[in-house]
């Protein structure tokens, strides 16, 4: 069986993918699917928000009073991740162990820049091949672009197929011209002796890990491209400029994939109320507390204005009208919270796709 | 401690993404050049966010933005390219080195590497300034979101742990002797008045007083306006407020009576948590009506620049 629908909640740090991402696997366990939410961010906002005290690596079901599907949910360890991939790939257990005990791989398994990325895509990967859950949901680390999570896997692969790392490995700069030899050189003089054994030591590993390892990461970037996965832009309506939304989608267009859409998060409604009314309600307060309800109703009205002025600017630049999601009072912390969230989420979002999923009406529902 | 961020030349500014890191930083930076201090803001891996907060052409720099204001926007390949003209001391060498796809792939392939070589730039034009280069009272960094900032600050530890020897790993010393010394190096932890972002600022400040030091101040940013004089009366009267507008006005004015509410209650919990650490000061500054206009915020960080 292959998934029915893999949402990719991808946005700028801060906004919201994480509660997004908990509010589309309610949403699709409330819909009678089997989904499963795959969290990254260390602050285990996830966890708080679904009332349970830890995520692990593993899946979790979360308690889900009323669901006639069900939810789990789990925090990505990219450490235990690329743990888990070596022993996988490793001819022998001597090897994975010497591979544990190399320093560089030890940086490269915990703060390697863009590992964290590669390793929730490998994840996803297993979540799929477990083939237990039929909508999965997947948080994307905090990053700085929203392009970041799309281009580790490109990234990881050109490190670890290393072309340039085996041209600094090698005593005279293989069969590079004179100027990158000195480069290499140069290289080679600031990283220290041990750092270049250690880097040896580890790409003569990863070259003798079975093919797997390194075709892993063609396999996940196959997965990036499948038509079962959506990608979801996710942005705060106070945020960032509509200009970096539509290079995000400028960037999947370019990789050959298309943005399932925007949802404009936190959006406060326009008051419609007559200033006649307005007014006249006004009225009826003492002075001072209609003076501070006025400067409130001010406020309200320049951020919805701002609001509605980000959705135009967010249509323009992107060519797709963001949906928008309303701004909770107090912040989202409990299911019943994401639960209306979800609610209000556009209905691809919700659990399954009618445009890639022709299996939809066989769904039980 | 009285919460002056006076003292400390590097002052990094941490939080959880979305919490307005770098609006803060570019109005601390504002604020501490009104004060009087020659000032640097910082961000790393050529990012650009801080420089349009700061309306001014992005740039490894230095770029003037004001009277005693300047701006840096560090990348690793020109951080690693001033090292090594300064360790190696080959001046000429230096462009070719930095364009070369060789530096780059080693960047890319040697994790907290890029990290400390930009780190290394900022403690550089702290502590060792060349003849000519600009003299700072302070640097502000605008700490990358990933890890709240604290992957950037470990980094050294593990860049040291991995290469034992070697100028890289003399560096990555230097660097962790630098961010332990609190008299060089502090704090900002920012965050929202909200519930997760309240208790995700503690979790950092548990953690930055684990790992390098206790927040000197925090800051809870975009506050709303407090609840009037007699809010209870108010509360009450809203209910009874004339239709047809009155439930529409109703309900604006009592989520803003909750939200300055949550605000007072937020802004207490998060001094209570953060005294198990040290006596730490929350700063409250106001959401901004007009986000272009950083005035309103610039006044109101402008304590934490006073002498004390």
């Amino acid at each position: 069986m292959s998934p029915l629908a893999i949402h990719m909640c991808c946005g700028v740090g801060g906004a919201g993918k994480t509660t997004t991402a908990a509010a589309v696997g309610v949403a699709a366990a409330m819909a009678g699917h089997r989904a499963v939410v795959l969290t990254i961010d260390p602050a285990r906002r996830l966890a708080d928000a679904l009332g349970i005290e830890t995520l692990g690596n593993e899946p979790t079901a979360v308690p889900l009073p009323g669901a006639s599907g069900s939810l789990d949910a789990l925090m990505l360890d990219g450490k235990a991740t690329w743990d888990a991939l070596v022993r996988d790939h490793a001819p022998s257990t001597a090897i994975a162990d010497t591979l544990f005990a190399n320093p560089y791989y030890q940086a490269l398994s915990t703060r390697l820049t863009g590992g964290h990325e590669w390793m929730a895509v490998e994840k996803l990967h297993r979540l799929v091949d477990a083939d237990r859950w039929e909508v999965l949901v997947v948080d994307t680390p905090p990053a700085q672009h929203a392009l970041d999570f799309l281009q580790a896997p490109e990234r990881i692969h050109r490190i670890l197929d290393g072309q340039l790392v085996h041209a600094i490995l090698q005593p005279r700069g293989g069969l590079l011209g004179a100027a990158a030899r000195g480069v290499v050189d140069l290289v080679r003089r600031l990283a220290g002796e041990r750092v270049i054994g250690d880097l040896q030591e580890f790409f003569e590993l990863v070259a003798g890990l079975s093919e797997g390892f390194r075709n892993r990461g063609a396999a996940v970037r196959a997965l990036l491209h499948s038509p079962a996965c959506h990608y979801w832009l996710i942005a705060p309506a106070d945020g960032p400029r509509a200009a970096e939304l539509a290079a995000f989608h400028d960037a999947l267009r370019a990789d050959g994939l298309s943005l399932a859409g925007v949802l404009l998060n936190r959006v406060v409604p326009a008051l419609d109320v007559d200033p006649d009314a307005r007014d006249a309600a006004l009225a009826a307060l003492p002075p001072e507390h209609a003076q501070w309800l006025r400067a409130r109703l001010a406020d309200h009205d320049a951020r919805a204005s701002r609001h509605a002025q980000m959705a135009d600017a967010v249509a323009r630049a992107v060519g797709i009208a963001p949906w928008p999601l309303p701004e909770v009072a107090g912040g989202i912390d409990d299911v019943a919270g994401l639960a209306a969230l979800g609610a209000a989420l556009p209905d691809d979002a919700r659990g399954v796709s009618p445009r890639t999923s022709p299996e939809r009406s066989r769904t039980p529902r | 401690m009285n919460g002056s961020l006076r003292g400390p030349r590097f002052l990094v500014v941490t939080g959880k993404g979305g919490v307005g890191r770098t609006t803060l930083t570019a109005a601390l930076g504002m604020a501490a050049a009104a004060a009087g201090l020659r000032t640097c803001v910082v961000e790393l891996h050529g990012q650009e966010a801080l420089a349009r907060r700061l309306g001014i052409p992005p740039g490894y720099g230095p770029v003037a933005v004001g009277p005693r204001l300047s701006y840096r926007g560090l990348t690793p390949v020109q951080s690693v390219g001033d090292f090594g003209r300064r360790k190696l001391h080959l001046p000429r060498v230096a462009t070719w080195f930095v364009e070369s796809r060789v530096t780059r792939g080693f960047l890319d392939a040697v994790p907290g590497l890029a990290d400390i070589v930009q780190l290394g730039k900022i403690e550089n034009m702290i502590r060792e300034p060349a003849a000519g280069d600009p003299i700072h009272d302070v640097i502000l960094l605008d700490a990358p979101a990933t890890g709240h900032g604290l992957s950037l600050l470990a980094g050294a530890r593990a860049m040291r742990e991995m290469t034992r020897v070697g100028p890289f790993a003399e560096l990555a010393s230097r660097i962790e002797d630098f961010l332990a010394d609190h008299d060089e190096t502090a704090f900002l932890l920012a965050t929202l008045p909200s519930a997760l972002p309240v208790q995700e600022a503690r979790q950092l400040a548990d953690r930055l007083a684990r790992e390098q030091a206790p927040p000197r101040l925090a800051v809870l940013n975009q506050c709303p306006p407090p609840a009037p004089a007699s809010a209870d009366t108010l509360r009450a009267a809203l209910g009874a407020l004339p239709h047809p507008a009155g439930p529409a006005l109703a309900a604006i004015g009592v989520d803003a009576l909750d939200e300055a509410a949550r605000t007072e209650q937020l802004a207490a919990e998060l001094a209570h948590g953060l005294a198990v650490h040290a006596p730490t000061p929350v700063l409250r500054v106001p959401r901004l009506r007009n986000p272009d206009d950083l005035a309103p915020l610039v006044a109101a960080l402008a304590p934490a620049w006073k002498a004390p």
